[in-house]
Formats: C-alpha cells, structure tokens, sequence
C-alpha cells in the first residue's frame, strides 16, 4: 500500500459528443452544444487547468456534476467534511433532487484545481444551495432529454432511483447521458479568492461563487431522502485503514521537516545551534528570518535532529504577556475605544436602567482555548516558483488557503494547487485558509527545491496554533415588579478574533495579510418580550507588538456566539433567581417565538424538569457530602433553536463536579439526517462540557504553558454524561445551522448547575475544582 | 546507525532497515506503509497511535522498533485477519470480512474527524478480548484509566465508541442487535 496523492482522485474517462440540442427551461437558455471531443475530455476531468492550478469553469455543469454511463454521478465542490456528516448531507442533497440513491454519489471536495465553487468547509448551508440548485437544473436538462428520446412529454415523465419512466417505456440517467457531453450552462455569481491586504480578513472571497436563478426544486414535503440517517460515506476507509490522509502523502525525493521555534513569542533568532553531521548525515538546517527546521530525508533523523539542534539555538528574550491568570484584568485594563459594533436602541435602554430601582448587572470572564485538535498540523509542499506549486493541506478552506499561500510566494493564484485530504478535526482555525503547516512547507521547498512534508509537533501546536481568545462581558438588566427583564445591556470585549496569517510566514518575514481587530455581535435574540442594547468592542492580539503577532486569536466553533451567550444565559438565570421563578418559565415568559417555546417544553419533558426556583433547597457552600444542582440555557443560531438542561452532583469541599446527564434539545428546521444531527448533537456537548468544565490556555509572561494533554486538559471517556437527544424536525422553515452550535449551550447550563447546588453564580469558565472551591469560600 | 530489524506486522514478516530506536510509528508509516496508525502528542498522552503487541495495547510512538522484534504487532489493517483466526477462518476470507469492533464502528457512525479513531478500535479489541461483556462504567474506565493515558478524542465521539463497543460484544459473543 504506497500512499500517492495524485491517485486519490481519478478522472472520469471523457464523454463524446453527439447531438445538439436547444433546451428551455424556466425561462433560462441551456445549450447542449457538440465541442470537440479534446476539449470536452479535457473539460470534463479537470475543468480545462490542472497543469496550470486553474480552478475548472464554474459555468460548465461537469465542472459540478457527471453523470456517468453506470448511473454513478461524481459531484464537486470546494467545501470539504469537517467531521459532522456533510459528505452525507451533499450526497443527500443530490440525490433528492435527481431522484437518485445517495449511494450512486461520490464527492470529490477541496481540490482547487478540480472543484468550481471554493467557500468555507463549514459554510454547508451554502454549500448546499449551490447543489441543489445544480442538481436542480440538471434534472429539467435530464427530463428535456429523456422527453426526446421516449417521445413523450416531459409532464408525462416519472423519474424513480435514476430510472426515467414515460409512455410504458424507461431509461436510466446512464443511458440518456451514454454518447453526450451534458454541456448544461450553471449560472454563477461572485469570484474565487485572492489575497488583498486591504480586504476584512487580507483575502477577498472566502464566500466563494454562489450558483445563482431560481430552478424548480422538489418541495421540502416531498422529500424522501433527505430526512433519513444515510451513513457518512467515508467511514469504512477510515475504520479499516484505506483512507489516505494529509499526514500520509508521500512524494518522491520528499524531505521531513521538524520546525525549531522561538524560543517566546517575541524572541528574535540570534544563533542556530550546530548540526552533529557524524550522528545526522543526511539532515539540513534551513533558515529563514525566524524561521528555522531541519530537514532529513528520514524522520526520524528529522526529530531527533530538530531536537539536538533546538538545545543549542539562541534566541533572544522577551516578556510581555500578561500572565492567564491576570488575562481578564489585562483585558479590564485595555483602553477600549468605541464598539465595533452595536445594535439596538442605545437611548432608550439607557433612559430605562437610569432611575430604576430594580437592576441586576453582572459581569462574566472566560479564558483562552483553543481548537487542539488530536493531529497537529501537517502539509506536504512542492513549490516550483517558474511552474506551480502544489500543497496538501486538511485545510477548511481550500481557494483562501491557496491565496496565501499565492500571496507568500508573490505568485498568481493560478500558479498554485491546494489538494485537500482527510485529517484532524480544525474547529474552525482553518476557517480563514491561515493557521498552520502550510506556509512552513512551502517556504522550505522553496529553500531546498524538494518537496517537504512539515509536521508539527504536540507541543508546538499547543503553544504556537491560532487561539480562541479570553473575554469579558458586562450585563445589565432593568426588572419589572414581577423580576421580569424589561430591557437589556450587553457589553462584549476580546481580544482579535479573526487573525489567521501562517506563522510560517511571520516567522520568514514574508508577505502575509490579516484582520483589522474587531469584534461582533453574535447572538440571535429569542426574548422578544426584552429590549435590548448590545456592543461588542475588539483589541488587537494580546501582546501584538511582539515579533509573532502575539497570541493570534481566531475563530473557534460557534464563534462570539458561545462567549456572549454565556454571559446572556447566566444572566437569564441569575435574573430568574433573583424573581425566585422557575428558569424555564421564566424564559418562557419572555418569548412568544413558537419554535423556542416547543423545543424547550420538550426538552423540560425529556428531562423530567420539575418546576421550582433556584437554588434547590439543601443547597450549601460547605460540606464533603455531593449536592445535587439543575440548571437550563437556550440559544438561537442560524435558523436553529436549541436547549440544555445540565444535571450535576457536586462536593463543596472538594469543588469536584460531575456531569451526570445532559439533555439537549433543538429544532433546525428540516432536518437532513436525524442519525448524524444526534452525533453532532452528542459530541458538541462533550465539547461543551471540556470547554467548561477543563479548558484553558495557559501562558506565563513570555510564552504559552499548557503545551502538552496533562496541562492543556480535555474531556475523557469517563468524564462524559449520558447525553438525551431532543429533535424537532419541521417542514415549512427552511433548514438550520445543526452540526456546529451543541458546543455553546453548555456552559450556562452547568453554571446554572452549580448555583443549584451551591446558591452561588460562577461567573467564569473553565469551573475547575481549584476555582470553585474559591468561590464558595469567598 | 541503522540496522535490519525484523518485524511480524499482521501475520507477515518484514525485514527494515532503522535505527533500532526509531519509534515503532515511523517504521510503520513510512517504511511498511501502515498508515492506520497516526502521530498524535507522540508521547504516549493521547493513544492515536496505539497498535497491540502480543495482543496489548502500546503506544507505538514512544514504542522502540527494536522493541518490537520477534512479537506480533497488529494495526487495524491486520484487524480482519485477528477475527478470522479466531473463528478459525482462512487468510483469504480475511480478506472479505470486517473484525466485529470496525462492522460496529460503521454500524454506530462513530468517527467524526475519525483521526483517533484507530488507537480506539485497537483498546476496543484489546478490551473485549479481556472482557467480553463489560458495562458502560467498564468501557468508561478502560478508554479513560488504562496506561499510560486516556485515549483523547476531540470531536467528542464517547458517546458513540460505549455503543460500539457494546455492539461488537454482542457479535463477538454471537447474539444479534437489539438496539
């Protein structure tokens, strides 16, 4: 078994032409066009460019879409899985609107030079309007054809499992498209990638092209396919070994690479230690400004290289942090100017919190996380700056990925291929086409004119990756004379969100765009029955001044969402608290949005919610016996409703806390695939749980600490609750946001949790033993 | 300085050239192309790279390939081959059939991302060998309180590796699913 990244991906054999034919549909004009047999080959494998990194016609419907003569159909897009089932959802998606088994459907994802559309891996909603509308418009060019060719009227057609019936006669899509070139016409919005510094976040497009007009599409209540649990088509080759992944790509003549990094995030390179060519005969130290590596056809002689090496290399001193411990402080502290962004009738929630007696205000901290995933960074580069450079990356974003890395080399976009592969989840830090290995690739096969396969460590992951940034929340609340929450005053600061140049490319000194530091405001509002101001302020990086841009923040799932409804969700219930209502009725008090209001009776049902106030009675501050707490939190996210209800049992004297079940709720609309909605479902909860319960990045005055799994700690197996899954499906609103949000309605949830318990508010995250056992003394 | 090592990986023999300290991941990815095994902390933190050793579990990225000399390694590519010769089936059917821990894997969707997903069938098998009927607070304690570390999966999947491995108790012990 030889891992060879040119062979993942075949071409389909080229189609021939031979007929021509004018179809009109909805008022569009679709072209069956007779092209040279050249042409088409060439169109229909690569879309006309892979020798020159070009991305193939958007225009062209194989650049999409083929339907071959065994009734498979091959489907292409820039958008990658991430893990939470998209390559199902894609498949069924197609297959709904062809009338076709998703098992018929391959998709071939993230290759730049064979995929039309770019877009962001986690942006599937799009993702998926842009294939159904193709898949759409295919199945009138497919039923105009079979119309033809059985002589009967296209109203007079039935289409079944890619079989099209009419007349007493069939025919599969296979036979129909066998001999033809389907040259159907995709009309096409908007532009791939390109780096411009001057642009939100230094490329412009990350979006990618939108397939535009309004095709007649199958009615959500029609649906068969989507709906039902279709398996993640990639599984078998990931249980039984076959699949290939970024970290498996081999090429000839290709050199390891272990980076040597600074030695603090401002230090400056002043020597490189010596290279012991007795013991390493074949590595190599390559340098570039603050870049340094070792490279070795071995790897092992690379590791142990790197390592030898690093002892003996000098860099200069820095300190400029502020410590984690002292993170909100230094946020506190941070001359903010005016929000980046503010929403809401300012004057009036002002005039109301001004002269009224009866306000609740609070003010919520979270630490740093990050993404950490269980594979650390990994690219493989074989950079040719007179031809094109080609770099296999797990990237989320492909086209935005290959505009920096076009950008880093001063080169065209054109002149460079992004081949993507399977690897470790990215939870967003690849979302911008920024963090990780690829840059440190690419400059090194520049270096050594080799291809070079970069692989991070652990530890240089953990202290040198992108990060999800601390933060700090202010709430305020104007009460009615029955605790109920008139108006609202949201106030939201971090640190830079969106930072995500290569450190490669810092590290060199290369050419490398980012974000202005700014922030926004995430929350979808569900208490209709509040008025409400919110402002989101942003900084720079902590400790941007430094030579590497200091701590890079960038976004993490659920992004700005997860941060500020913590602070909202707490608020409801402290707020609720302070009414001594029920936290569920007290929500319920303040929605009259329907979906909100079924999906949290029927998460309570599922729950065994019982109506009380909290704190529970025996709650206590002290004690070695295990209380037991309950608490509740809800959230809006792109057109998804959701709920979670924590039960925990937790000793005073220790701070020790057990999850012991967690109830989730959520309506997303139409859901695509119940099976996989209820793993994304289960797994962002033991996301959430981590995040609460266990995460934080640590980092002294000089350089990030938590770099190994005993410091930066995370959920285990035993930690994890039993997890009780809610769905409400529903056909008439469209589809919702499901694989991503679960992480976010934990936290206020447990916090709530713990105030049952203890009749205290935990007020920060993570809630670890050692601050626990601080709040309640204090 | 590099010397010939032979491994026995799957039922097969392999003859190498390495430095004996070498990890036994590196010899497997890059010169026996078994890339079922995956770097994670590379030390012996998280269990991404776990294979069996005389049927235990290690961590091959800590694990010397001289170490490894003269045992039998099993990745899960050579996981069909150890159901077969347990139920007294030939290599060649191995070649048709899934262990019961990978059908189950596929049967309860368990990998997201999946990157870990190999060192977890790896302690599965190596647990139901030990324990055929074990509870969830068994599973829970195996995955979490083995040495050297718990396996880690970061997309969360937990949940879903309990349900297999009860799955492929059940087929191993030969009863049918009842979900």
């Amino acid at each position: 078994m030889t891992a060879k990244p040119q062979e993942l991906v075949d071409t389909p054999a080229p189609t021939t032409i031979t007929r021509r034919a004018l179809v009109k549909i909805g008022g569009a004009l679709f072209v069956w066009l007779a092209i040279p047999a050249e042409f088409s080959a060439t169109a229909a494998a690569t879309g006309g460019g892979a020798a020159s990194g070009t991305s193939p016609d958007p225009t062209q419907l194989a650049s999409w879409l083929e339907i071959r003569s065994d009734n498979t159909i091959l489907a292409r897009t820039g958008r990658a899985e991430t893990g939470t089932g998209m390559s199902a959802y894609y498949a069924q998606t197609i297959a709904e609107e062809l009338n076709v088994g998703p098992e018929s459907i391959s998709l071939l994802t993230g290759d730049t030079d064979k995929t039309p559309d770019g877009g962001y891996s986690a942006g599937f909603l799009t993702g998926m309007s842009n294939l159904r509308k193709v898949s759409a418009y295919t199945y009138q060019a497919l039923l105009a054809l079979a119309a033809t060719q059985l002589q009967v009227p296209v109203s007079a057609l039935t289409v079944t499992n890619g079989i099209v019936a009419g007349g007493g006669q069939s025919i599969t899509y296979g036979q129909l498209v066998a001999g033809h070139h389907l040259d159907l016409k995709i009309p096409v919005s908007g532009t791939l990638a390109k780096p411009d510094p001057s642009q939100w976040i230094g490329v412009t497009s990350l979006d990618g092209l939108t397939v535009t007009g309004n095709p007649l599409t199958k009615p959500i209540a029609q649906y068969k396919i989507i709906g039902t649990s279709y398996p993640m088509p990639g599984i078998p080759d990931k249980v039984t070994g076959k699949t290939q992944w970024s970290c498996d790509v081999t090429l000839p003549g290709m050199l390891h690479a272990r980076m040597v990094r600074p030695a603090s995030l401002g230090s400056k390179l002043v020597s490189v230690g010596a290279l012991d060519r007795k013991q390493f005969p074949a590595a190599e130290i390559i340098t570039k400004a603050n870049l340094v590596a070792v490279v070795s056809p071995n790897e092992w002689e690379a590791v142990s290289a790197s390592r030898a090496v690093a002892t003996a290399t000098k860099w200069t001193d820095w300190s400029g942090l502020s410590g984690s411990e002292n993170v909100s402080q230094a946020l506190r502290r941070f001359p903010w100017d005016k929000p980046a962004q503010t929403r809401g009738d300012g004057e009036a929630i002002a005039a109301a919190l001004t002269g009224t007696p009866k306000t609740i205000s609070a003010t919520y901290d979270q630490g740093y996380v990050r993404h950490a995933p269980i594979g650390p960074f990994v690219a493989v580069a074989d950079a040719h700056l007179d031809a094109t450079t080609t770099i296999w990356t797990h990237s989320a974003q492909s086209q935005g990925l290959r505009a920096r890395m076009a950008e880093l080399l001063g080169v065209p976009t054109e002149k460079v291929i992004v081949r993507w592969l399977e690897h470790s989840g990215q939870y967003g830090r690849t979302t911008f086409g920024g963090d990780g290995a690829e840059a440190d690739a690419v400059i090194l096969s520049v270096l050594t004119g080799k291809p070079v396969r970069v692989q991070w460590t652990l530890q240089e992951d953990l202290a040198w990756s992108s990060v999800s940034p601390a933060w700090i929340s202010d709430v305020e609340a104007v009460c009615d004379a029955h605790g109920r929450i008139t108006a609202l005053h949201t106030a939201q600061y971090s640190p830079h969100m969106t930072d995500p140049r290569p450190l490669g490319a810092i590290l060199a000194g290369m050419p490398c765009s980012t974000s202005k530091p700014g922030n926004w405001i995430a929350t979808e509002w569900v208490y209709d029955k509040i008025n409400r101001f919110e402002q989101a302020y942003g900084m720079p990086n902590l400790g941007a001044e430094t030579s590497t841009g200091g701590l890079r923040g960038n976004i993490m799932r659920t992004p700005g969402q997860r941060q500020q409804n913590f602070a909202v969700e707490c608020l409801m219930n402290e707020a609720a608290a302070a009414a001594k209502a029920d936290p569920i009725e007290f929500r319920l008090a303040h929605t009259s949005d329907r979906r909100m209001v079924d999906i949290l009776n029927a998460t309570a049902k599922a729950a065994a919610w019982q109506s009380r106030p909290s704190p529970q009675r025996n709650a206590s501050k002290t004690g070695n016996s295990a209380l037991t707490g309950r608490g509740v939190c809800v959230m809006l996210r792109a057109n998804a409703y959701w709920v979670g209800v924590a039960e925990i049992s937790l000793t005073p004297s220790s701070g020790a806390i057990k999850i012991t079940k967690f109830t989730i709720g959520a309506d997303v609309g139409k859901i695509i695939n119940p099976r996989q909605l209820d793993r994304c479902m289960k797994s962002g909860v033991v996301m959430g749980l981590s995040e609460t319960l266990k995460e934080e990045v640590t980092f002294d005055s000089s350089k990030v600490t938590s770099i190994n799994w005993d410091r930066y700690k995370i959920l285990t197996m035993e930690e994890t609750p039993e997890i009780q899954v809610v769905q409400i499906s529903r056909d008439d609103k469209g589809f919702g946001g499901g694989s991503e949000a679960a992480n976010a309605i934990v936290a206020p949830a447990v916090a709530a949790a713990v105030f049952d318990a203890t009749g205290v508010h935990p007020r920060r995250i993570p809630i670890t033993p050692a601050f626990l056992t601080n709040l309640l003394k204090a | 300085m590099a010397s010939d090592l032979t491994l026995t990986v799957n039922g097969s023999q392999h003859t190498i050239s390495a430095a004996p300290e070498t990890p036994l991941l590196f010899v497997l990815r890059n010169e026996l192309k078994l890339t079922g095994p995956r770097l994670g902390c590379g030390m012996a933190q998280c269990g991404a790279c776990s294979v069996l050793l005389d049927g235990e579990e290690i961590r091959s990225c800590i694990t010397p390939a001289s170490y490894a000399v003269g045992k039998r390694i099993v990745t899960i590519e050579g996981l069909p081959e150890v159901w077969a010769s347990q139920k007294g089936l030939s290599t060649a059917d191995a070649a048709n059939i899934l262990h019961p821990v990978q059908q189950a894997w596929i049967d309860e969707q368990v990998p997201q991302c999946g990157y870990c997903q190999s060192g977890m069938m790896i302690l599965a098998v190596q647990l139901l060998a030990k324990n055929p009927n074990p509870s969830v607070a068994q599973i829970k304690d195996a995955f979490t309180n083995t040495p050297p570390s718990p396996h880690l999966c970061r997309c969360g999947t937990y949940v879903a590796i309990i349900d297999a491995v009860q799955r492929a108790a059940k087929a191993m012990r030969g009863e049918s699913h009842t979900p």
